[in-house]
């Protein structure tokens, strides 16, 4: 890897001014994922600031604002701390599923729910630096869409790149419309609804998030809800454990009787971003909770899936992974 | 005096298993040694062309770094030293991408690297050969007599009169042996003399290679391997990485520890090549065969030839009056493949027992009925006669311990909610061979106790050589293992065989127990007694109140071994469960029954055999190496894209074996165990997903896009 400095930040207001005063610094919380790219030469900061001492790790009730009542979460807390703590399991069990349907316990104990909201996307072309890729270096063309992109996105791609974000976690966040709290050098808090917190490719693929550089995640906030009995995710992938997903779905219902009062569905291995299919949530509410209604909404949203040359099977799977996910959420409920 | 009990045959755990986790046993990188430097390999970006020039000044100025070597400075080595793949830095010439083309030697591991990134290639780039769909049909006879065409009766006759045939094509993609260890070597020069701290499976072939690529005399070389972190066949040949090792070190006059990353890894020690493998079988109504044609089309480096031996198992394992056996092969600019665990059988067994699976639906015989129908009585493919042949056993000892009897004959017949489960079954073998080998035993008496050393220059892969040497020597020598010390892999100690083609337990364990028997022999008659009860060698230290006492051995296969076609043998079993909606497999239940003679320690030897059914497994769901067709790198670098099985994907695994005393094979009646426990494996599983799902893929891996 390059040389880089390497400082430990004592507390946030510290940590956020070393950043702000270095357009070429970066944070190191977990590593699981800046640290490879590095090795890679993929990323080139020249100073890390390590944030791993700054607290930021509670779990709690949110007790005002708009989230009140609600759950927040640590940015800086471990992947599995927060898919175990009883707040979480007992009220938003579909984000426990997705954050353990992701990585291996090990990295899941390393990683930080801030961190893996900025992972970068798994696009062979992305790591390889002998390889073009606009994301990686503005300008150099996209190696995958052309290429071997079985992997890739089928929805809101560009031209530019086809790459698909890998966090199952920011999934399940895009389901339960989380927010996430970040804090600048003013020291004030900006509020990030989690479906612009993710950029899709455009014209800027080197820009995965609308985090502003300088600003710290400090906590994601998840709205009450009444999903926790009926909420499933379900990731589809080439193997049980340690692969990314070839598609996954966060799925959640609120029913009266057998009738959908609100429906949320987000799909990852998709897009560039956790990719929220309105179209079929839509079709679901006010609907009743049946097979084949689970089937007609599925059709609505894979209807505008625009698959590369590898990934033509992930309309099918997309359309089946939609089914199954609500019918599961009907089924099993809590994690 | 009775000293011990006999050893061999029980599941004694793995001598060197505690020094293994708790750090102490050293593997290539953890030998000390004084001062040393760290070298990196930068590599070719394109994969075909000239380098026009490297420049390096940027490196060469970058803190630590001690030289920069590419074809431009490095000394002349001999490219047809033995080394395999070329990439020798010896010319500007590009055959494949990620070939090597330079080496960066700094004060650190992480200087290296980043120096190495600072160098600029320019190259003249030609159009590469890299898509093996484009370039199939260029393929040619190989050059290795060993495959050439193979041809019984008349096949094409007998197809076309058949009544039932299946004509199929099966494909198995590129994989990487991807050892836990990669490839990594130490180089420190004494002189004109080089200890290579290393990791090899064969000790004295990775002596001679290097030797004389380095243009020096084999005694010039030294080999030290003690442990090997896996190899599975890429380190059996060497590569260039081993003599650049020693050129590093050469260069900056220092010690040099040169090891590959993970990513280099796909591009710098061979692979397995796909192989594009036709399958004719044709059988009269009531079962019996009366054709069988294999026919692999590979590709192989450049300006080297490796073509996996697809058509062996087609060859022995089912009674045909008519065999066609043939192999073609294209060159293209990937790196040259090479042994990869069960070379051809685990690949020529998936497209061969998957047919025969095939053919078994399409008569409606069971399958594991319809082979033992043409179950051949003499080797068809020499008419030697089997020193022993257990595929009966293992089908029907296997059908009873996995609860065949529950298959549904037609597919799609049992679902367990959302999953269709289904059943699998294959046969499989793998040649039995013994190694020249020879052994060193070294006796020492204190008081009442004897000690015993035993050396040669064996490898240990990771899979229990030291074990069942140490049983091997302490029965044969009457002592507890406790006072048995086996030391292997080094080349200063007495040439032995490879741990390579299954040969490693027949060749090590027989060259140990005759050199054991030399050294007890010797001691009788130096007694000038006459024994009516044959005294242990301990026993004969003592009552001749020797100290130090030791014999060599040279040993060699009994010469009747040639009159017998040897093999190992098995059958898989596998239960699958297939998700209707995602597709997503999950191996439930693995049976392996193998037959291979004397198994020295179960323990070790379950390990070995189930070791090999993951990877099966994985051939048959996960692992594939991609390549993208327009510029021939890889694209799956790293385990986060080559995926071999998880914990998840599979369920039970049990191991049996098969017991039986093979009185021709070899003195001790060993088999070998290293490859037969992947053949077969990946077509019982895909048999497994034909009986669940009625769908027959013939692509591998079976990833859940394909049983949609």
């Amino acid at each position: 890897m390059r040389p880089f400095t390497y400082t430990r930040a004592k507390d946030a207001t510290s940590a956020i001014k070393l950043l702000a005063e270095n357009p070429n610094a970066k944070f190191l919380a977990g590593g699981t994922n800046l640290l490879d790219l590095m090795k890679e030469d993929v990323e080139r900061p020249n100073a890390l600031i390590d944030i791993s001492e700054l607290g930021l790790t509670d779990i709690k009730t949110v007790t005002s604002g708009a989230n009140k009542g609600g759950l927040s979460i640590g940015g800086l807390g471990k992947n599995t701390y927060a898919a175990n703590h009883p707040l979480v399991r007992q009220n938003y069990p579909l984000l426990t599923q997705a954050i353990l349907a992701g990585a291996s316990g090990q990295l899941r104990n390393m990683a930080t729910n801030g961190g893996n909201l900025l992972q970068r996307t798994r696009c062979p072309y992305f790591y390889e630096v002998s390889m073009p890729c606009n994301k990686r270096q503005s300008g150099s063309g996209c190696g995958a869409k052309e290429g071997i992109n079985r992997m890739h996105a089928i929805f809101g791609w560009s031209e530019q790149c086809v790459a698909v974000y890998p966090s199952d976690m920011a999934v399940a966040l895009a389901a339960l419309d989380a927010v996430i709290k970040v804090r600048s050098t003013s020291g004030q808090e900006r509020s990030i609804p989690i479906a612009e917190f993710h950029r899709l490719p455009g014209d800027q693929p080197e820009k995965d998030t609308n985090l502003l550089h300088g600003e710290l995640i400090t906590s994601i906030e998840l709205p009450q809800n009444r999903f926790a009995d009926k909420s499933y995710y379900l990731k589809v992938r080439d193997r049980a454990s340690y692969a990314f997903a070839l598609v996954s779905v966060a799925a959640a219902l609120e029913t009266q009787g057998n009738k959908i009062v609100q429906a949320r569905i987000a799909m990852g291995g998709v897009a560039h971003k956790p990719w929220r299919a309105l179209k079929a949530e839509q079709m679901l509410v006010g609907k009743d909770a049946t097979d084949a209604n689970f089937k007609l909404a599925a059709d609505a949203e894979m209807a505008d899936a625009k698959p590369l040359e590898h990934n033509k099977f992930k309309i099918e799977l997309g359309n089946r992974s939609i089914v199954l996910a609500l019918q599961m959420a009907m089924k099993v409920g809590k994690a | 005096m009775k000293d011990t009990n006999k050893t061999i045959g029980t599941p004694i755990s793995r001598i060197d298993g505690i020094a293994k986790v708790t750090g102490k046993a050293a593997y290539s990188m953890d030998h000390p040694v004084k001062n040393p430097a760290y070298a990196i390999l930068f590599k070719s970006t394109v994969a075909a062309g000239t380098i026009r020039d490297i420049d390096s000044a940027a490196a060469e100025k970058a803190p630590g770094v001690l030289g920069v070597i590419t074809h431009k400075n490095v000394s002349k080595l001999n490219v047809k030293g033995g080394l395999r793949g070329g990439a020798l830095l010896q010319s500007p010439e590009i055959e494949f991408y990620g070939q090597n083309i330079g080496i960066v030697v700094a004060e650190t591991f992480e200087q290296a690297r980043y120096a190495s990134r600072l160098i600029n290639v320019t190259y003249d780039k030609k159009e590469p050969k890299v898509d093996f769909n484009k370039v199939a049909d260029q393929a040619r006879l190989p050059k290795d007599k060993e495959k050439a065409d193979a041809i019984r009766g008349d096949v094409q006759t007998a197809l076309s009169q058949a009544t039932h045939k299946v004509e199929e094509v099966y494909e198995t993609p590129i994989e990487h042996h991807h050892p836990l260890e990669p490839h990594a070597a130490i180089a420190e020069w004494n002189g004109d003399n080089v200890t290579l701290y290393s990791s090899a499976q064969i000790v004295n072939g990775a002596q001679s290679a290097a030797a004389a690529t380095l243009n020096l005399k084999p005694e010039q070389v030294r080999i030290v391997s003690p442990y090997i972190g896996g190899g599975f066949g890429s380190k059996g040949g060497q590569w260039a990485n081993l003599a650049l090792a020693a050129v590093a070190a050469k260069h900056v006059n220092r010690p040099v520890k040169l090891a590959l990353t993970r990513q280099q890894m796909v591009n710098s020690v061979g692979m397995r090549q796909h192989n594009r493998q036709k399958v004719s079988l044709a059988a009269t109504s009531d079962g019996k065969l009366t054709a069988l044609a294999h026919e692999t089309t590979t590709h192989c480096a450049i300006n080297d030839e490796f073509v996996e031996p697809c058509g062996d198992c087609s060859k022995i394992m089912y009674d045909t009056p008519n065999s066609l056996i043939t192999y073609r092969v294209v060159p293209m600019n990937l790196i040259l493949p090479t042994y990869t665990r069960g070379p051809g059988k685990s690949t020529g067994s998936f497209a061969l027992e998957s047919a025969i699976d095939e053919l078994a639906y399409k008569l409606k015989m069971d399958p594991i009925e319809f082979r033992i129908k043409n179950e051949p009585e003499r080797d068809p493919s020499n008419g030697k006669p089997w020193s022993s042949r257990t595929t009966v056993q293992c089908l029907r000892e296997g059908a009873k311990a996995f609860g065949w009897e529950k298959r549904k004959l037609e597919p799609r017949q049992n679902e367990r909610g959302n999953y269709w489960i289904g059943y699998g079954v294959s046969a499989g073998t793998y040649p039995a061979h013994q190694r020249p080998t020879s052994a060193l035993v070294k006796l020492k008496r204190n008081g009442e106790d004897v000690t015993a050393t035993v050396e040669l220059a064996a490898a240990d892969l990771g899979t229990g050589t030291y074990t069942i040497l140490t049983q091997t020597a302490a029965d044969a020598l009457g002592l507890p293992i406790q006072n048995v010390t086996v030391n292997l892999g080094d080349s200063n100690l007495p040439p032995a065989a490879g741990a390579v083609g299954s040969v490693g337990a027949a060749s090590y364990a027989n060259a140990v127990n005759d050199a054991c028997e030399k050294i007890t022999q010797e001691l009788m008659t130096k007694s000038g007694k006459q024994y009516y009860v044959r005294p242990t060698a301990a026993q004969l230290m003592r009552s001749e109140k020797l100290i130090d006492y030791q014999t060599r051995v040279d040993s060699k296969p009994p010469e009747s071994a040639e009159e017998y076609s040897a093999h190992s043998f098995n059958a898989n079993f596998a239960e699958v469960a297939v998700n209707k909606s995602t597709g997503m497999i999950r191996v439930n239940r693995f049976l392996a029954v193998t037959g291979a003679g004397q198994i020295l320690n179960p323990k070790t030897a379950r390990s070995q055999i189930i070791g090999g059914n993951v990877w099966g497994i994985g051939m048959a769901l996960t692992e594939e190496s991609v390549v993208d067709p327009r510029w021939g790198n890889f694209v799956t670098r790293s385990f986060a894209d080559y995926h071999v099985p998880s914990n998840l994907d599979i369920g039970t695994m049990e191991a049996i074996f098969i017991k039986e005393k093979d009185e021709h094979v070899n003195t001790l009646g060993v088999k070998g165990i290293g490859e037969v426990g992947i053949v077969g494996v990946a077509a019982a599983v895909v048999n497994a997903i034909s009986n669940a799902t009625g769908k027959r893929v013939r692509d591998l891996p079976i990833t859940p896009d394909k049983v949609l």
